[in-house]
């Protein structure tokens, strides 16, 4: 039986994030959301919470390019958002997609953004093959 | 009559010290800080809960948080 080549490369993108999650305890759930708006990665199945949260992280990454250019500046880098609920921490990768992750509200958030930048070549590396 | 004068200048002191108190704890409340955003030339913005800005960042966030990714 061959094996699909998509999966395979999805699989490899679900790897890697879940060493993240792995390294990082802190850090509940993550994803990357490309350029063009796609959710890689996610712990959703297809279907309505999936989209519920693509949805909602384009609009969070939008909001703060949107003040990335109020300030005179090309895009964010890097951001973290505060919540009675938790953090959400992106991450921006190469070509423009970003590296999202959820913490509770007690996480250390710098050390889990110290983890996801030195995630963020082999993220970069499997979301260009499973995009 | 200067004792009556006395009581109510101490008391308009005292209205005006609580006026400011309270001006300065809701200005303390306004500017905690609910973002960081780090900028491609290496700055940085922090946003305040009290900012429009912060207020919908941290609604959208929170909506994340819940929901999870």
């Amino acid at each position: 039986m061959t094996e699909n080549p998509e999966s395979r490369e999805g699989r490899d993108l679900e790897r890697v994030l879940a060493d993240l999650r792995a390294l990082s305890p802190d850090i509940r759930s993550c994803a990357v959301l490309t350029r063009e708006g796609r959710l890689l990665g996610s712990s959703h199945p297809e279907g309505v919470d999936r989209e519920r949260a693509r949805a909602m992280l384009e609009a969070l990454v939008g909001l703060v390019d949107e003040v990335a250019r109020e300030n005179g500046k090309e895009r964010a880098l890097q951001a973290r958002v505060r919540t009675e609920l938790g953090h959400v921490l992106l991450v921006r990768l190469e070509g423009g997609a970003v590296l999202a992750a959820t913490t509770g509200l007690d996480a250390r958030v710098g050390l889990a953004l110290y983890d996801m930048r030195n995630a963020r070549s082999e993220v970069e590396r499997a979301a260009k093959e499973a995009a | 009559m200067r004792r009556v004068l006395g009581r109510v200048l101490l008391l308009g002191a005292l209205a005006g010290v609580a006026l400011a108190l309270r001006r300065y704890l809701e200005r303390e409340e306004g500017g905690e800080e609910v973002a960081e955003i780090t900028f491609d030339d290496g700055s940085a913005r922090v946003l305040a809960a009290g900012s429009a800005e912060g207020r919908e960042l941290s609604e959208v966030a929170r909506k994340l948080v819940e929901l999870g990714l």
